[in-house]
């Protein structure tokens, strides 16, 4: 039991040593896709201008297939760094939500694609493994 | 034309920057998540069309018109970088902040395009770079 103790006792007192502190930080480009606005475009009904109401301008505005294609992405992005007295870990990493409209030639939408990998955006210190 | 991601440059500098005075730096950065060949095994060219590959991989980074079709492309980045100072060995000994410095970043950065014709079924797939991932290594000769 007492080794245990002392165990712990030594993890703390290096931890507390080594550490020098840890940082978190953040950065975001773009709004946020909200997901009650996609849900408002219907296929085959929606037009241009009310995508334009509800989204805003598109961030890129592409010629695809002789239709136009709205994208609109948000780029967000989490920094943990672990700082310690002879090495720093520190791990970026940054995801994207990409929203694209797809628009036929009488400008009604076509086809909705969206997908949001910030979601499950965590902070992480590791950088080795996955 | 402006980068998406260069409004996040200074996040990434100023993390930078924060881990370059100590001893040792792992540092990586991960843009998107990596696809092996594994993740797009499904796709099976002539039948696959783009709204499957996009249920499973969600959508792609660009689309862009081509004379036969439509190409998508998936980006993603693994970046890997160290660095030791040997420099820190000599400061209890020395007053002056003596840097002996080496490191190596490995980019990482690869993509993978879709090719579909005008009925978005895909016609051609492939990796640009085919990278097996860089490894943590400082030694930089």
């Amino acid at each position: 039991m007492s080794f245990f103790k002392s165990l712990a006792g030594i993890c703390i007192v290096s931890s507390v040593i080594l550490t020098q502190g840890c940082a978190f930080s953040r950065g975001t480009l773009g709004e946020d896709i909200k997901s009650e606005s996609v849900a408002a475009i219907k296929k085959a009904t929606t037009t241009k201008a009310e995508i334009l109401a509800l989204l805003g301008a598109p961030d890129r505005l592409l010629q695809v297939n002789g239709r136009d294609v709205f994208q609109y992405y948000r780029y967000d992005a989490k920094v943990g760094s672990l700082l310690l007295i002879l090495i720093n870990f520190s791990r970026v990493s940054i995801k994207s939500d990409d929203l694209f409209v797809i628009l036929d030639r009488e400008g009604i939408v076509e086809e909705v694609i969206l997908s949001k990998h910030t979601d499950g955006l965590e902070f992480r210190f590791w950088p080795f493994g996955e | 034309m402006k980068l998406p991601l260069s409004g996040l440059c200074p996040l990434l500098l100023s993390t930078v920057m924060c881990v370059t005075f100590v001893g040792c730096n792992v540092v990586r950065i991960t843009l998107n998540t990596p696809l092996t060949q594994n993740d797009v095994a499904f796709i099976v060219p002539g039948r696959t069309t783009l709204a499957e590959v996009i249920a499973k991989l969600g959508a792609p980074d660009s689309i862009t018109e081509s004379h036969t079709g439509v190409v998508a492309t998936y980006r993603f980045l693994d970046t890997k970088y160290s660095r030791i100072n040997f420099g820190w060995l000599l400061k209890p000994f020395s007053p002056v902040d003596a840097d002996l410095i080496i490191s190596r970043t490995g980019l990482g950065t690869d993509a993978f395009e879709l090719f579909c014709d005008s009925n978005w079924v895909v016609t051609h797939q492939s990796f640009l770079r085919h990278l097996s991932g860089p490894r943590f290594n400082p030694y930089p000769f």
